[in-house]
């Protein structure tokens, strides 16, 4: 962490105004090597220990993907896709598919929409739970780093089995999924969703309740409902602030329009509501995996689909763990896209970070802006 | 699903009735997917009357695309609704067509605060320059990429 | 910025300090190669092997897989990595995947910031060749181009597993290593 006093003549401390606005300010520069900054740099301009304005500075994993699979063709971009948000993977490849469905017209057979879900699910649970395990380290809470990403390892186990990979799946082709169920997956994943809701109720004691958390996430960071909306935030950040927006909801993707689940919002837009939107989130995918894995039906998981882009134009968009990621594909014909512009909920809700951080203790600012769930690696793409 | 699009028609309709010579297209692309092109000099106007008259309160998106053997930059504003729960699902793709020699257009940043990332994006990766943007500066690129702006396509990169 | 000295001083203890420092420094020679013997550099690297303590810089997303690896399951503790804020009081980078030009600049000015002994660990394929981004026009193709690496972990990302073996491997490198590194 580097300090540099911004108005040089005024920083000293016998400055004649001190209540002059500005005379006293102070920025700094957290960031990249910080224990509370991720892969990026936030400019924090401060009076006392309030920040006046918050300014994230992204670009230090942005690894040019749009141009990349531009360049390759749409299976093997797939891996490259991924690899924004290697924790929320299916997610992602999930857009992808969508997108390029959308324009070959392909419908993928039921039983490949329902393990699509499944997995999304899965992935939506690990996601949320690594983005709790590092609000713990922010929050100096050592347990909470711990038993989240203890607790994820049996989602990741799960989905070992189903697809070969810990963390990055590429399980979702044009057409449907790679493969079937293994053997006995559905008993071992009702057994272990079970055992995860109670120990989500273990959270609650132990984290959700605890002051430690409640003080410095109570009425701190707060995001207005009208904010929200014109920043084009999305996702629990979105939904934090009381708006009822989730794409599984308003535009029925894969097999979410036979799935029975809540939307879950909170009203006041602070840290608090936005992590336990997620706890909220989490239970209801839990529950939803149990769902699917009952009302499964039977058949093939994929169907043919050529390697080809058609001529047109496709949006596709779903909503994953960080909110809604989509792709404007353009096609010509080939086997690559014209043009595939990659939006991730992570570099919309980049906007929100300023709004958040205003008026925030600086020692609050880890927690608040993490809150927002921003995983620079999916911003930068 | 049903195959009619009446609310996708019925939202055309009151866009053509309002701008009848500034919108050049309008097109259903698909189920809950609007294409609309727009003369660059009117798009604030529209862009206004979208977000006011018709609901469409949150912006998801800033594409550009470029077309270079049409000589030209196509600027594509992803837009969607969150005032009406009725359209919640509907995108409406607000386009505007700017010469490639001078890549001039409108900053939409003070109709939707949430576009001056995304407009910041296309100025470093296309060389588009948006009039009224508030920090016309480079977001991801700094220290990262001093050529030629790199999306573009006639700037090659070794492929495999 | 003082003010200028004249070459030879006439001052007896300056010429005393300045042969003492002579002195010092042969004696500094002898100790450590005293030290740099069996039984005490055991100890030493001993001591070193096990206490590695990462530095706060995450380039990439290969830091879900270090996560993982910190967390419950895997627990890097058990091997002595405990990741740490200050740059000052640690030992070790690891790489974690993609490195961009711009954090590049950062890595290095992080490298030599740090006190030595300091050791570089690669971990992923974007920190050993480019991997999937290696076309890309901001990243740079393998961390070998920038700081001296000990040890390369492969994997996209690499299991918590694999980065474990790095670990032992770079372990049993310390063991073997000299107290005092040439410089």
């Amino acid at each position: 962490m580097t300090t540099t006093d911004k108005p040089a003549q005024e920083s000293t401390l016998g400055s004649p105004s001190p209540d002059e606005p500005g005379a006293q300010t102070l920025t700094l520069s957290v960031g990249p090597q910080h224990s509370g900054s991720g892969h990026m740099r936030l400019i924090v301009e401060l009076d006392g220990d309030i920040i006046i304005n918050a300014e994230p500075d992204p670009g230090y994993v942005h690894r040019g993907i749009e141009k990349i699979i531009e360049l390759r063709n749409i299976i093997r971009s797939i891996p490259v896709i991924e690899r924004p948000s290697i924790i929320d993977a299916s997610n992602l490849n999930h857009a992808w598919v969508k997108a390029i469905e959308e324009l070959q017209g392909v419908e993928p057979p039921a039983r490949g929409q329902y393990l699509r879900c499944l997995l999304n699910e899965m992935n939506r649970i690990m996601s949320h739970l690594y983005w709790l395990s590092i609000y713990g380290v922010f929050l100096g809470h050592t347990t909470m780093f711990m038993w989240p990403l203890g607790d994820r390892e049996l989602f990741i186990d799960l989905a070992e089995s189903l697809t070969g990979a810990r963390i990055t799946y590429s399980y979702l082709v044009p057409g449907g999924v790679r493969r079937d169920l293994p053997q006995g997956f559905a008993e071992e994943a009702i057994k272990r969703t079970e055992y995860f809701e109670k120990r989500l109720d273990e959270y609650e004691n132990i984290f959700f309740k605890n002051p430690l958390f409640t003080s410095r996430a109570k009425g701190v960071g707060v995001l207005s409902r009208q904010r929200a909306i014109e920043l084009g935030a999305t996702g629990p950040t979105l939904r934090g602030s009381g708006v009822d927006a989730d794409l599984r909801k308003d535009e029925p993707y894969a097999a979410y329009s036979e799935l029975d689940f809540k939307v879950h919002t909170r009203p006041d837009g602070d840290s608090y509501s936005r992590v336990m939107v997620h706890v909220d989130e989490m239970r209801e995918s839990s529950q939803l995996i149990r769902q699917i894995l009952e009302k499964m039906p039977s058949g093939p998981v994929r169907r043919k689909a050529p390697i080809v882009v058609p001529r047109g134009e496709a949006y596709g968009r779903v909503e994953s763990a960080r909110g809604e990621c989509s792709f404007y594909m353009i096609g010509e014909g080939g086997d690559k896209p014209y043009r595939a512009r990659y939006i991730t909920g992570s570099y919309r809700n980049m906007a929100a970070i300023s709004a958040v951080l205003q008026g925030v203790r600086l020692a609050d600012m880890p927690t608040s802006w993490w809150s927002i769930d921003y995983w620079p690696v999916e911003a930068d793409r | 699903m049903s195959l009619s699009h009446e609310r996708e028609d019925n939202l055309i309709k009151t866009l053509k009735e309002n701008f009848p010579t500034d919108i050049k297209d309008a097109t259903v692309m698909r189920r809950s997917r609007i294409n609309v092109t727009v003369a660059p000099e009117k798009i604030l106007d529209i862009a206004l009357f979208l977000r006011d008259k018709l609901g469409f309160d949150h912006p998801t998106g800033v594409s550009a695309v470029d077309y270079n053997r049409e000589s030209r930059f196509e600027i594509v504003y992803h837009l969607a609704s969150i005032a009406n729960p009725a359209q919640r699902d509907i995108l409406i793709n607000l386009k505007e067509s700017v010469p490639r020699n001078t890549p001039k257009a409108t900053s939409l940043v003070r109709i939707w605060p949430g576009v001056e990332n995304f407009e910041r994006e296309s100025i470093e990766m296309f060389g588009l320059q948006f009039e009224g943007h508030p920090r016309p500066e480079k977001l991801f690129l700094n220290d990262n990429w001093d050529g030629p702006p790199p999306m573009r396509k006639e700037v090659r990169f070794p492929t495999d | 910025m003082s003010a200028q000295k004249p070459a030879q001083s006439d001052d007896p203890i300056e010429l005393l300090a300045d042969s003492m420092n002579v002195w010092v420094g042969k004696l500094s020679d002898i100790v450590h190669k005293v030290i740099d013997t069996e039984p005490i550099r055991n100890v030493i690297n001993w001591a070193r092997m096990y206490s590695l303590w990462p530095v706060n810089i995450t380039t990439a997303c290969c830091s879900a897989e270090f996560g993982a690896a910190s967390g419950a399951r895997h627990d890097l503790e058990r091997f002595g990595v405990l990741p740490y804020g200050s740059l000052r009081q640690s030992d070790l980078i690891v790489i974690e995947g993609t490195i961009t030009k711009k954090m590049a600049k950062r890595l290095r000015m992080i490298y030599d910031q740090m006190a030595i002994p300091r050791y570089v660990i690669a971990m992923g394929d974007c920190a050993i060749s480019g991997g999937l981004f290696h076309d890309s026009y901001s990243i740079v193709n393998g961390a070998h181009e920038f700081l001296p690496v000990d040890v390369f972990v492969p994997g996209c990302p690499p299991r918590p597993e694999a980065l474990e073996h790095g670990i032992i491997m770079l372990q049993e490198k310390i063991r073997n290593s000299k107290v005092y590194p040439q410089s």
